[in-house]
């Protein structure tokens, strides 16, 4: 790796966690499910965007394509579950807000 | 066998729904296949040579058995039969049945798909699958208690899932691959590197988090206890147990391998999930808390086991794994019967019930004394392989932490036991009946597995957990 491919792939390694904190921090903070599912987005794309930069950076690109459609694949599965869920609890309290779902106790 | 076990289910599901056929015909289908898996384990050529090299020609599939696949399969088998059978008295809709017995198989499709796997991102690609047949599963009946639940797990383990891709990047990056011998190269050239390292962490992390281990498990119990009766069997039984310790199993001992920080991140994990899983287990009002909590526990066991990093520990974490099934999916089992014969499952509410649910009764106590670890039932000799396992390998404070827990494990069974089946009949279950046949059934058979295993134990040692793990 040469030394601008090696700046480079910090930008890269800088950036994903990133996204994964802010993700993360999303899902915490906010009050709405449906920013709490947004938050888990930010998070799949900042690990998309790595996933990419470790197939670039290691020379395999071609091999990385499949992984990444496969996972596109899966997350949109997983989205249409949360979608299901959304409409579910929304059409059950009326409300999106994070404070219904509380009642149980781990 | 390996592919098939993987393509048939799949073949089925894409059948039954195009054209849709009814709930029943999908129900005795699941219920075939599942039988058919237990069959294909034993006689290995059972029908699927053929479809095995047709899948060949079309598909370029990593995929691989070994020993501890078989026990994986095998009890992979078992509870998906019970948890399907007994479902089915709980279901009112066709349609319902419809739904179940397809999540089922893709369940199972998925559970055999991460036993086989000899890839970091294919057994990522079936805990997706696990995983989503499940959040759909928990929340078939739409109450308010099992959208919390599900919606919990939902968050949690998706959160699980990112950080586990987040490790196959970090992993693709250093050895060029996914493969499981590319990594275990990886590992070996570079293992001080940081890179390795984080990617170690995550995934490890991102497993704990999907076993449900304490300081990761505030989704478990809302999930077990607000789902439908027979997918808590199917959840607690198998699923974390294949998604979390299996996948565990696998990762340590056929790619990275031990060293001793790793022992000492999974032994102290297991023991105080062993502890505070039991501590919690006690205080709980709810029968399927009770059962949840204990999972926890019980899977504590398993990752201690695992933790002692020797070839014992592991035949040990397998067994206690098999184990666990049977007795856990029996308890859950039990649990559905007094819930569909009482309509309620607050402990406090009962007393007397072993009167009036003599089988029912029996049996639960059987699953009790196997867990809290009483000779000579099965849940006995996994608990003291696991106890021989910690302290051969020098962790004798941890072996000590497991013999203790046991009196634990002890307390809360007796006191749901008592709570629930001993003492006076309260007048909330005057009128109750014995739970029908397709409970009865399933919970005798179950019973009789604890027991003839651990009469049997040393057959089941010899011929199918010692050589899984390379002793003999």
């Amino acid at each position: 790796m040469s030394y601008e491919a090696l700046m480079l792939f910090k930008l890269y390694l800088i950036t994903a966690p990133v996204l994964f904190v802010i993700g993360i921090y999303a899902i915490i903070v906010t009050r709405n499910i449906i920013s709490m599912i947004i938050g888990l987005e930010i998070m799949t794309k900042g690990v998309t965007i790595l996933l990419a930069a470790a197939g670039f950076f290691n020379g395999r690109p071609h091999l990385m394509e499949p992984l990444i459609i496969t996972m596109i694949v899966i997350e949109v599965v997983i989205l249409m579950i949360a979608a299901g869920y959304i409409i579910n609890i929304a059409k059950k309290h009326n409300s999106l807000d994070v404070e219904n779902i509380k009642n149980i106790k781990g | 066998m390996t592919v098939s076990l993987i393509f048939i289910p799949i073949l089925l599901v894409i059948l039954l729904n195009i054209p849709r056929l009814s709930g029943k015909t999908a129900y005795y289908v699941a219920l075939a296949f599942f039988a058919y898996q237990l069959i294909a384990i034993f006689i290995p050529t059972f029908g699927s040579v053929q479809l095995a090299e047709v899948v060949n020609k079309l598909f370029r599939l990593n995929v691989y058995a070994d020993g501890i696949s078989k026990i994986m399969l095998i009890s992979a088998a078992i509870v998906a039969f019970t948890a399907l059978m007994t479902s089915k008295s709980f279901v009112k809709h066709d349609s319902r049945l419809f739904s179940l017995s397809n999540l089922m198989l893709l369940a199972v499709a998925g559970i055999n798909g991460i036993v086989f796997a000899r890839d970091i991102f294919t057994v990522y690609v079936f805990i997706e699958v696990i995983a989503a047949a499940s959040y759909i599963m928990i929340v078939l009946d739409k109450t308010e208690s099992s959208l919390e639940g599900g919606f919990k797990y939902f968050i949690i383990s998706s959160i699980a899932t990112v950080m586990m891709l987040f490790s196959v990047a970090l992993f693709f990056l250093v050895a060029g691959g996914t493969g499981f011998e590319e990594i275990s190269a990886a590992v070996h050239n570079f293992g001080g590197n940081t890179i390795i390292l984080l990617a170690i962490m995550l995934f490890v992390s991102g497993l704990l988090i999907k076993g449900g281990l304490i300081p990761f498990h505030a989704w478990l119990p809302g999930a077990y206890s607000s789902a439908p009766a027979g997918v808590s069997i199917f959840l607690g039984g198998i699923v974390t147990k294949t998604t979390g310790t299996f996948a565990l199993i696998r990762f340590f001992y056929s790619v990275v391998g031990f060293n001793d920080n790793i022992k000492m991140v999974l032994l102290i994990v297991g023991s105080v999930s062993v502890v505070a899983g039991a501590v919690a287990a006690i205080t709980q009002k709810d029968f399927k808390k009770v059962l949840a909590y204990s999972s926890i526990s019980q899977v504590g066991y398993i990752v201690m086991a695992i933790g002692a990093g020797t070839a014992f520990g592991i035949a040990a974490a397998v067994f206690h794994i098999f184990n666990h099934a049977i007795f856990k999916s029996l308890l859950f089992l039990n649990a559905a019967a007094v819930e569909k014969q009482t309509g309620r499952l607050d402990v406090d509410s009962f007393g007397g019930l072993g009167a009036k649910m003599p089988v029912t009764s029996a049996t639960t106590a059987i699953a009790f004394l196997s867990a809290a670890g009483f000779p000579p039932l099965s849940g006995f000799w996994s608990k003291l392989f696991i106890i021989i396992a910690l302290w051969s390998a020098n962790y004798k404070g941890f072996a000590l932490v497991a013999i203790l827990a046991g009196i634990l494990t002890m307390a809360y069974f007796l006191n749901l036991q008592k709570k629930v089946f001993f003492g006076e009949v309260s007048p909330n279950v005057e009128n109750v009946k014995e739970a029908p046949l397709s409970f009865t059934v399933p919970a005798v058979v179950l019973c009789a597995i604890t027991i003839l295993a651990g009469i049997g134990f040393y057959y089941i040692i010899k011929t199918l957990i010692f050589p899984a793990v390379g002793i003999i």
